[in-house]
């Protein structure tokens, strides 16, 4: 059977000149005037007249076009028009010109030996083509197919799905999604939230369950995966044709820590009716101190301090401990551990020993210790708690297909360090001892400008982010990272991911030294890409491709906003009463407040942190109680007092 | 260097010498001489008239046709030059999108040598070929140089066959506002010199048709002007037609024939009426300018364009290259004269 594309008129033809000649890598061909072809185009030159029948079979993408006319020198235009550029469209004969176009060699059969391509004739890619071209055959097919749809690529009125390796996008081949692109766009998250999509559902199921992490660290971007979005026929027509299904996600668990009230949720998705899906992301001592190293600059933190904060992570905290001055304490919380170094500090005052250290650790650095440890509570009031229990991601049971979004979009940037640094420490610990509930989680991370800087300190933040480019492919550990100039991210971070996006981007981006390989007629594209429009680099890919995907089918953030627009800060006894509601629909808010009425806030918040972390039955009750009885407010007796001995006259003295 | 052509090869093969060589006059032709003498048909001498005022014909479709010929030596039988020879002629039509496109196209290969003057397995093998093989006059054979001059008469001759046959062929297919524009005289053929749309362009002037003053005013011709028209006398066997000449760049500054056309066209009325609007209209087609054709002031682009075509098709060992002149291997062939 003759098929399709063999019947398809040739496009243009493969030219070579001693000055252009045609490369295993690379060659040029001619098209007509009129062609349908552009830079990213796709196409296929064969020997013979194009079925390639027994010969060689070249693919390859357009990286560059030329058009030009026979006009010896601009002067003989001036001349014919006689300086007059009207006159010059008024010529009877058109110029002869041509479009010539550069392709680069995607893909050649046989492919050994290699060869330069054959001054054959161009045809336009089919689908068929497009999978061969890009290799992509070698992972759509067979048992256990790992294809992943990422976009369509279209030319000249062709359409073809174009697929990444779940190996090479996932592990263990390779790993990790970097995108960049200018911002304001809605590119680089829009197009992270549709290859999430994809993966969710295209993910293969012998590779085992896939989960996503995403921190939310700018408005509201991430805060309606939920929710359904507005799409257009376009739209829905890009899904089908990518098989994908235009829904929301199913499952998405929110976690954004509070404000400093400590009662209302630090997010954007604070609307009545979604806030109730939003779990408070509070964390206590022991959480704060295995990632200390996150939150003490590294300037004033010496290696005595790194050991005195090692020693009370080990010996002190969660742990019956004898202070050395009669003092007996178990600390869990910032505020145990105040007390803790005041009798310390006490002890040492009082002992009058002369001496300025403490089991071996100086005055002076358990001060400095002190003092920044403190200092992480106020700086970051609302995520960490003094003296409450904490309320953290379902470590050990994350589950399949589920997104969890940490919203640390108001946080303070030390706090986002603290939880960066945390939750993907924990992820590799439990992806390492497979205890996490899911095989593969995907972190997606902007602003990689921020937490991976080029330059800059080597902070814990970037380390990890090395940690992880480097080796969380062999342990499912993926990082997704988008930022705005790719200059300008860790070169190691940058360069381990196996999958490269591009969205449009900036023109001083693209002066760069790492867009070098790319051609002139390349950089403008991508300096004009559409919304909507990406370039893709893949290892199975050897040129970037251009594809275009069809906006995600969640609410956008800004349009979010505007649907479910943030409820204002409750007063303090609304926002406990609206909690415990949470937690138990029989609450009545005026009971609450009738509870809470003349308590410390204090109290209030540990009393309603441990209730949620219990999740009683009867939430009320069960707070009250961890609340205390209340006393009653006892008048004050009325002073005995001795009667004037004499009343007040009438004199008038 | 090795020329391509199995009959080429088979007379290497029967003993000729292998050569290469292409004569510097194969890369364009020679005007021919022509005899000069007119009469005056629109004024009683030679005038001249300005275009000021001429509205230039704008035909919706022009069809432009030029020809050319290529030739090469590629074998001696003795001192007996093998020529191959390629002549070709196309037409191409533009149309309101002001866009050239082929719409006629006629080639043919020749060898000419004297057949008598080669070695007989020379000759045999030249006679098997598939092949049109030329012979120029016994008188010529004796020596290379007439020879070749009386060789390249020949492919002239081809290529002058060509391009009646096609412009002819072309004219009955001609639509009804269609014109045909002929690099060249029209008057070598009577369909041609007959048609009401026929216009030939003569850019070479080698032959002269006046003298003294009216001499002095056809090639002191200002740009922008035209003369009056007149018709060539004592053309031999060829056909009646009008002519007049057109100056399309300033010649000051170059020279008297830069910029200088002579045009042809049907002997009729309507010519003579018709002369100033051809004129402006073959004034208009100076631009886009044909450049990198060294005649460009003469050359109309069109015409540039039908022969750049031509040669763009043309067999590519018929041309000179830097290396065809490097001493090449001996032939294994025995080197015996006639």
């Amino acid at each position: 059977m003759i098929e399709r594309r063999h019947l398809a008129p040739p496009i243009g033809r493969v030219v070579a000149t001693e000055q252009k000649p045609a490369t295993p890598h690379q060659f040029h061909f001619w098209t007509a005037n009129e062609t349908t072809i552009g830079i990213g185009a796709i196409v296929r030159v064969a020997e013979g007249r194009g079925t390639g029948e027994g010969g060689r079979v070249v693919y390859g993408v357009v990286t560059d076009g030329f058009a030009y006319s026979d006009l010896a020198t601009p002067l003989h235009d001036v001349v014919g028009a006689e300086g007059n550029p009207a006159r010059a469209a008024e010529s009877p004969t058109v110029r002869q010109e041509i479009r010539l176009w550069t392709a680069a060699v995607l893909r050649q059969t046989p492919e050994e030996p290699l060869q330069p391509v054959p001054l054959g004739e161009v045809h336009v890619a089919s689908d068929v083509d497009v999978a061969q071209a890009l290799r992509m055959d070698t992972y759509l097919g067979g048992a256990q197919p790992t294809a992943i749809p990422v976009g369509l690529y279209t030319s000249g009125g062709l359409e073809a799905p174009v697929y990444v390796d779940a190996d090479f996008l996932l592990g263990p081949e390779a790993a990790h999604l970097n995108i960049s692109g200018v911002s304001g766009l809605a590119t680089k998250t829009s197009a992270v939230e549709f290859v999430l999509a994809s993966i969710f559902q295209h993910f293969p199921p012998h590779k085992g369950r896939v989960a996503a992490v995403c921190f939310n660290v700018k408005g509201p971007d991430l805060c309606f995966l939920d929710r359904p979005g507005a799409l257009q026929e376009e739209d829905r027509r890009r899904y089908e044709r990518l098989a994908v299904e235009p829904e929301p996600f199913q499952r998405v668990r929110y976690y954004a820590p509070f404000k400093a009230d400590g009662v209302n949720l630090n997010t954007l998705r604070t609307h009545p009716d979604l806030v109730g899906d939003v779990e408070p992301l509070v964390w206590g001592l022991r959480e704060v101190l295995d990632y200390a190293e996150v939150l003490l600059n590294r300037d004033d933190i010496d290696a005595k301090a790194d050991a005195f904060i090692d020693f009370l992570a080990d010996r002190v905290v969660d742990k019956e401990f004898e202070d050395g001055f009669g003092g007996e304490h178990r600390v869990v919380t910032f505020a145990d551990l105040e007390r803790l170094f005041r009798s310390i500090f006490d002890g040492l005052e009082l002992a009058s020993r002369g001496g300025d250290s403490w089991r071996t650790h100086h005055i002076a650095t358990m001060r400095k210790v002190r003092n920044r440890l403190a200092n992480i509570s106020t700086r970051c009031k609302g995520l960490v708690t003094d003296d409450g229990p904490s309320n953290d991601l379902p470590w050990g049971r994350f589950e399949d297909r589920t997104v969890y979004v940490v919203d640390v979009a108001n946080v303070d940037p030390l706090g986002q360090d603290l939880v960066f640094a945390r939750v993907v420490s924990q992820l590799r610990e439990r992806l390492e001892r497979r205890d996490l509930g899911v095989d593969a989680v995907v972190v997606f991370v902007d602003e990689l400008n921020k937490y991976a800087p080029a330059d800059g300190p080597e902070t814990y933040v970037k380390k990890m982010l090395l940690d992880i480019s480097e080796r969380g492919r062999y342990l499912g550990l993926v990082l997704f990272g988008a930022e705005q100039f790719r200059s300008q991210v860790h070169r190691r971070v940058v360069g381990n991911a196996g999958t490269v996006v591009f969205g449009r981007m900036d023109a001083d981006e693209l002066a760069t030294p790492g867009y070098q390989v790319l051609s002139p007629a390349i950089k403008i594209k991508l300096a004009t890409l559409p919304i909507g429009e990406l370039m893709v680099r893949h290892p199975h890919f050897t040129q970037p491709i251009f594809v275009r995907f069809p906006r995600p089918a969640v609410l956008r953030g800004r349009d979010g906003v505007e649907r479910y627009p943030p409820a204002a800060d409750l007063p303090f006894e609304d926002a406990v009463a609206r909690q415990l509601v949470k937690l138990d629909r029989r609450v009545r808010p005026n009971q609450v407040k009738d509870v809470i009425a003349d308590r410390r806030e204090e109290d209030v918040r540990r009393a309603l942190a441990h209730t949620r972390q219990a999740r009683p039955q009867d939430a009320l009750a069960y707070f009250k109680r961890l609340l205390g009885g209340r006393v009653a407010a006892v008048p004050a007796a009325a002073r005995e007092s001795v009667a004037p001995l004499n009343p007040i006259s009438d004199e008038p003295y | 260097m090795t020329v391509s052509g199995s009959w080429v090869e088979a007379v290497v093969a029967a003993g000729a010498v292998p050569a290469s060589h292409v004569p510097d006059a194969s890369l364009g032709r020679d005007d021919l001489d022509e005899c000069t003498g007119a009469d005056p048909i629109e004024d009683p001498d030679l005038r001249v008239h300005p275009l000021d005022d001429a509205p230039p014909l704008a035909p919706g479709a022009v069809c432009f046709l030029d020809g050319i010929e290529q030739w090469r030596v590629i074998g001696y039988g003795g001192i007996t030059p093998i020529v191959r020879a390629h002549a070709a002629a196309a037409i191409r039509r533009r149309g309101p999108d002001r866009r050239l496109r082929t719409v006629a196209e006629a080639t043919e290969d020749v060898a000419i040598t004297r057949l008598d003057r080669l070695p007989d397995a020379v000759r045999r093998a030249l006679e098997a070929a598939a092949v049109r093989v030329l012979e120029f006059p016994a008188e010529d054979s004796a020596s290379p140089a007439l020879a070749l001059a009386a060789a390249r008469l020949e492919v002239q001759k081809v290529r002058a066959v060509l391009e009646r046959r096609l412009a002819e062929q072309r004219l009955r297919a001609l639509a009804a506002a269609e014109w045909l524009v002929v690099d060249g005289v029209l008057s070598d053929s009577a369909a041609l010199s007959d048609h009401p749309r026929a216009l030939g362009v003569v850019k070479s002037h080698g032959a002269r048709y006046f003298e003294g003053a009216e001499l002095e005013r056809a090639l002191t011709l200002s740009d922008g002007h035209r003369t009056s028209v007149f018709r060539p006398k004592g053309r031999g066997a060829r056909h009646d037609i009008y002519s007049w000449y057109v100056r399309l760049w300033p010649w000051e500054g170059n020279d008297l024939l830069y910029g200088l056309l002579r045009l042809e066209a049907r002997a009729h009325p309507d010519t003579l009426a018709l002369a100033a609007q051809i004129a402006a209209w073959v004034r208009a087609e100076r631009a886009p300018i044909a450049t990198p054709d060294r005649r460009w002031d003469r050359l109309l682009y069109p015409i540039h364009d039908v022969e750049t075509y031509l040669r763009a098709r043309a067999p590519s060992d018929l041309t000179s290259h830097l290396a065809s002149r490097i001493p090449q291997p001996a032939p294994r062939s025995p080197r015996t004269a006639a």
